[in-house]
């Protein structure tokens, strides 16, 4: 796999049985890429490994005096450069291609899970828990990964040498053998500590960029009412902890440095004391006294590999764990989706047996509810599949029970538009162009749902007087718009898409009277036809409805027509006017 | 060709829309002058230590050269006791300098970034509220987000470990050129390989770094809003979709990841030369010159181990040096809210009285393009006034300008006889205050959100405020009453209890004069209806301007003024405003649904 034909084709299905079989099942997955990594690692720590070699040889030379000897240790100091220069470039090119194709494949596989649970998503998890995944966890899980073959090629590479130095000075080789083993093991008792400084040093950290953001978010309110110096004391505190919570954290970390001073340097003082000693008594030469302190300085370079493993261990497998409780969810998608075509999909009727609303096919259905929570519940399960799971009987279209239709077939046959629907980033363009049945075109959803002045206001922010609109960029959620331009641009999406019923939650509840009016009109003549019910209390859209349901207490309490129910139903002029059912006729003759 | 092009899209240049300046070379360079200056002693403090751990770890190599010249020369006695004795005491001496130059390298970083982040948000907290409402946050919430991100990696590590690397590296130079002077000519011979190649990567690498970290953060936000947008992307069919341009992400990251790393396949072959260049040079050379005699065995050793030693220093300061150019930008970025003008506020201005006119206000957001013509408007104090048109008329902008944040491009805006628009953004809001629907509920305790309309209230005084807007009974009923924790991550409000927080703050400022920009709309209506009548009452005797799209908050206000068009198209009581028959009318009967009977009403009631 090279890094170019990336993204994945099909990123495979995950073992999610446990974080550490997740681990295992990345690194099966790229194979041939950890055997390349382990080749090149080995040659590269091989070279350098054999540079004190050449020293010795050096050192060697110029004691006998002895010119051919120094050039040809300098010919073999060139072969060794060149396999070093080669092994070190090629190694950092398969370990970054391993690292970044094994992140690449969890942000691939996360986002397929999260699509194909889609609104299931944030009931069974929460939404932080997944973006830390893919913000933070990928890379750890990814690093661990790879370091997998340098590992494997420090483990070759150190015993090679420890068995090399044993067989070329006995005495000598044994005890750098044993002062490896001890400063391996000397860090260790050191590094669960430091993981959990820095786990608290990052909390901390991340607590105190929230409350900058917030800070900044909130920051009109600050500067329209006052409060600043409260809020900016209060980031200056978590700023300061922050900062003494990173020294604590650096205090360890400075340890474990310490450590691996003092343990390698008192392998190296053994090793001077050891070898000096025997060649003073003529039992090894100059030259080997300095090879032997090359090589125990040399070996410092695959221990510190080793440390490098067992954080990137210690550090993954809470990451791992992460993303194995996320990839696991599963979502029951009614039955399975490619036995039935979308042509399949029922028209009629809509019923809901649990409340008793019925919305007629190719009418504009209004629903008057007194509770927003009711109405919620109700407008979910006009969909099908609802997301909060109840005890309710599935709603019926032409008859048949949505629920048991494949989740894809009932949502194309009912868009149910919730009460906050979002906006995705990215261009005007990007965000209205949704599967649709394609009867309606972009500029009549637009004009139906009263847009004319945001597609202005974008244009002015895309590039001057001339810009086009539907190049302009909507932010995250359309921050940049205010709620009633978010909701008519949601409200154009929804017509655009053009279903076969279309449920809509309050579509207009935070546009003024003025455009409310007009949506209400080019609604009502978009949709001519085609069904529709509205959840809505404003008497400027009831008006327009074919048909006006009143729904109380989670059942449907009377229908008629606007004028009819204002007329004759109390409850419902309550609700709809406003005015408190007990009092209207007191203030009316007061 | 050998190589690879830097991708043509580049993530970082859409990654927030600018909306603030960013500063310039200058302003930087100050900026950063200024931060050493401040930090002058940690700075002396590191340099100081790890000139002696460096030190203290050159001392093995030293003694090992004596050895081994001892032992080319035959010497029988190597006194080998007082030798170990020196290179022990010389690793403990170097054991506890490191550990001193990694803490104080954090004590220093730490340091440098708590100035920075703090400095930055105590300057955007200054920013005047007309440029916070024409910027938006979301240019400073990039920045606080992912530019203090980019620079805490550059102060914790990259400023520490590049003074650590630069002292490191020349004292070892030093080491070598004091051991045998000839032996640091071998060291020099390498140095245009180096140069060359640096300069080669350095003039590419900042950017494309930039633009890598850009795409990788594009990677998570784009899964981020697939999560937060679920039952979007379900109810619309858009799986697909999001599952393709999540893959687009990976794809323009991953590109980007390819480039660096091409980049680096240039570097890390040229640090390898280099490495082996001033180590073959050493050795050989110095093998040489031994053989010629100008130099001893002992030397060559202890020059040759300290030229090994030279890697890591290298090593590090290519390494970070990187890492300083990226944060560069954002250091830019971060000292350009900065250059913000402060609007030139008249203290001197006071208001003598409570009537705000306007008068042949025009104003426009883009030159030339006025989005107000001409609105004149005398609103005398304690009077109820409603603005109502279609969206896009100018409603919102006339609230501002009279709430004292934008100033008027040509006309006057006054209250009590004095500009408004001159005075301190401290001054205005003393007398004028807006709300609109941006309800922001700060992370923390509820008391905390109250307590920053009026600095030093009492519980008492909080709760009479809730009570105002009817939302004593909820606050009551959370877990730890005002103390609860809200916002993200903690207790969840509702935007209707966000709407009435902030309407609290406003009873709690309690400035004579109110902008309300559709500061109910959250609410359900009746509730609305409810909550604007309890707020009435409390705001008795006050100026309240509201922008509303609801028909009956006009109906309740004194005065309606109709805006279409930037224009004020009719003024009046409503009663005169159904009575004539204009555009309001013919709104309110269509509204009403049932016009008899309600008009019946509304005569009975006036």
């Amino acid at each position: 796999m090279h890094i170019r034909d990336l993204p994945y084709s099909d990123p495979g299905e995950p073992d999610v049985r446990s974080g550490f079989r997740f681990l295992l099942w990345l690194f099966r997955h790229q194979l041939g890429g950890q055997t390349r990594a382990l080749l090149w690692g080995t040659l590269h720590q091989a070279s350098i490994a054999l540079l004190p070699l050449v020293l010795g040889l050096v050192v060697q030379a110029v004691v006998h005096r002895s010119g051919r000897e120094l050039a040809l240790s300098g010919l073999l100091m060139l072969a060794i450069s060149l396999a070093m220069t080669l092994a070190d470039t090629m190694l950092h090119r398969q370990a970054v291609t391993n690292w970044i194709t094994a992140a690449a494949r969890v942000q691939q596989l996360l986002a397929r899970r999260t699509t194909q649970l889609g609104g299931m998503l944030t009931q069974r998890v929460a939404a932080g828990e997944v973006v830390k995944v893919s913000t933070g966890d990928v890379e750890k899980i990814g690093w661990f990964v790879e370091s997998v073959s340098r590992f494997g090629a420090a483990v070759v590479v150190v015993l090679s040498v420890c068995t090399g130095l044993i067989v070329f000075e006995p005495r000598l080789g044994l005890l750098v053998a044993a002062g490896v083993l001890a400063v391996v093991l000397s860090f260790v008792p050191l590094l669960p500590a430091a993981v959990r400084r820095a786990d608290i040093e990052r909390g901390k950290s991340g607590r105190a960029t929230e409350l900058a953001s917030d800070t900044v978010a909130g920051l009109r309110v600050l500067r329209g009412i006052g409060g600043e110096e409260l809020f900016l004391e209060r980031y200056r505190r978590a700023s300061q902890e922050v900062r003494a919570a990173s020294v604590r954290s650096a205090r360890m970390w400075s340890l474990i440095d310490a450590v691996q001073v003092v343990m390698p340097g008192l392998l190296l003082v053994a090793v001077v004391w050891q070898g000096a000693t025997m060649a003073s008594e003529g039992r090894i030469s100059a030259g080997a006294l300095v090879t032997v302190y090359g090589a125990a300085t040399f070996l410092m370079f695959p221990l510190r590999l080793f440390q490098e493993t067992a954080m990137a261990f210690t550090f993954s497998r809470p990451s791992a764990k992460r993303a194995v409780r996320v990839l696991g969810l599963l979502r029951e998608s009614g039955p399975a989706d490619a036995a039935r075509g979308t042509d399949g999909a029922p028209r009629g009727d809509l019923r809901d047996p649990a409340s008793g609303l019925v919305a007629r096919e190719g009418l504009l259905t209004a629903v008057v509810c007194g509770d927003p929570n009711t109405a919620e519940r109700l407008a979910g399960r006009l969909g099908g599949h609802p997301l909060h799971e109840g005890e309710e009987p599935s709603a019926l279209l032409g008859g048949v029970a949505l629920d048991g239709l494949p989740l894809a077939v009932a949502r194309t046959a009912v868009l149910v538009q919730d009460k906050d629907p979002v906006l995705l980033s990215g261009t005007l363009r990007e965000l209205l162009a949704v599967p649709s049945s394609g009867r309606v075109t972009v500029e009549e959803a637009l004009g139906a749902a009263q847009c004319g002045d945001v597609l202005e206001a974008l244009s002015r922010a895309a590039a001057g007087p001339q810009g086009d609109p539907m190049a302009a960029r909507i932010t995250e959620r359309g921050r940049s718009l205010s709620g009633g331009q978010r909701q008519r641009l949601a409200l154009a999406r929804s017509l655009i898409t053009d279903p076969e019923v279309l449920v809509l939650d309050e579509p207009t509840s935070a546009v003024d009277s003025h455009t409310e009016a007009r949506i209400a009109a080019g609604l009502a003549g978009l949709r001519a036809g085609r069904s529709t019910v509205v959840f809505t209390s404003s008497p400027l859209l009831l008006d327009r409805a074919d048909a006006v349901v009143f729904v109380d207490e989670g059942r449907v309490a009377a229908q008629g027509t606007h004028r009819d129910l204002l007329e004759t139903h109390a409850g419902y002029r309550a609700v709809v006017t406003r005015e408190p059912e007990t009092t209207h006729y007191a203030e009316e003759t007061a | 060709m050998i190589g690879v092009s830097p991708p043509e899209y580049d993530p970082s240049s859409v990654e927030h829309a600018t909306t603030l300046p960013v500063a310039g070379r200058a302003t930087v360079r100050a900026y950063v002058r200024e931060l050493l200056h401040r930090h002058r002693r940690a700075f002396a403090v590191l340099v100081g230590v790890n000139t002696l751990a460096v030190l203290a770890s050159m001392v093995g190599p030293y003694l090992l050269g004596r050895v081994v010249q001892d032992l080319a020369a035959g010497a029988k006695d190597l006194r080998l006791g007082p030798t170990v004795a020196l290179f022990a005491v010389a690793l403990a001496v170097q054991a506890f300098f490191v550990r001193m130059v990694r803490l104080r390298g954090a004590v220093l970083g730490e340091r440098m970034l708590a100035d920075l982040r703090e400095d930055f948000l105590v300057r955007s907290v200054g920013l005047p509220p007309g440029v916070l409402e024409r910027a938006g946050t979301g240019d400073l919430l990039a920045r606080i987000n992912t530019d203090v991100d980019r620079l805490a990696q550059a102060m914790r590590e990259a400023v520490p470990q590049l003074a650590i690397a630069v002292v490191w590296a020349g004292l070892l130079l030093g080491g070598i050129v004091v051991t045998a002077p000839a032996l640091g000519l071998a060291a020099l011979i390498a140095l245009p390989v180096l140069v060359a190649g640096c300069w080669w990567y350095f003039r590419r690498a900042p950017g494309a770094y930039r633009a890598e970290a850009a795409g990788y953060a594009a990677v998570a936000a784009a899964l981020a809003e697939t999560v937060d947008a679920g039952r979007t992307i379900e109810a619309h069919r858009l799986e697909a979709s999001r599952v393709e341009l999540s893959e687009r992400r990976v794809f323009e990251w991953t590109r980007w990841e390819r480039y660096t790393l091409w980049l680096r396949t240039v570097l890390i072959p040229t640090i390898n030369v280099y490495h082996s260049l001033i180590f073959a040079g050493v050795l050989l050379l110095g093998g040489v010159f031994v053989l010629q005699d100008w130099l001893s065995v002992g030397q060559l050793t202890t020059g040759a181990l300290l030229a090994q030693m030279l890697v890591e220093p290298i090593g590090m300061i290519v390494r970070w040096f990187d890492e300083l150019q990226v944060a560069q930008v954002s250091l830019a970025r971060l000292v350009g809210v900065r250059e913000v003008e402060d609007t030139d506020a008249d203290a001197s201005l006071s208001p003598q009285g409570r009537e705000l006119t306007a008068r042949e206000v025009r104003f426009g957001y883009l030159a030339g393009r006025d989005v107000l013509h001409d609105v004149s408007l005398r609103v005398p104090p304690g009077t109820r006034m409603a603005l109502v048109g279609p969206s896009g008329a100018g409603k919102s902008t006339l609230g501002r300008l009279l709430a004292g944040i934008y100033a008027p491009g040509s006309g006057d805006i006054t209250l009590g006889g004095a500009r408004l628009s001159g005075m301190p953004a401290e001054r205005v809001r003393e007398q004028v205050a807006l709300v609109n629907q941006e309800h922001h509920v700060f992370v923390g305790p509820l008391r905390d959100n109250l307590l920053l309309a009026r600095e030093g209230a009492t519980d008492a005084e909080l709760w009479a405020a809730l009570g105002a807007v009817d939302a004593d009974g909820w606050v009551r009923a959370l877990p730890r009453g005002l103390d609860t924790e809200v916002g993200s991550g903690a207790v969840a409000v509702t935007p209707a209890q966000a709407q009435q927080i902030a309407l609290a703050r406003l009873v709690l400022a309690d400035p004579h004069t109110l902008v309300l920009d559709e500061a109910t709309s959250l609410l359900d209506p009746r509730a609305a209806r409810d909550l604007e009548r309890s707020l009435g009452r409390v705001l008795h005797g006050r100026t309240v301007i509201a922008i509303a799209h609801r028909l009956h908050t006009a109906h309740d206000a004194d005065v309606i003024a109709v805006v279409e068009d930037g224009r004020i198209s009719e003024l009046g009581s409503h009663d005169e405003l159904v009575a004539a028959g204009g555009a309001y009318a013919a709104l309110w009967r269509s509204w009403h649904g049932s016009p008899s009977r309600e008009d019946e009403a509304g005569r009975l009631v006036h």
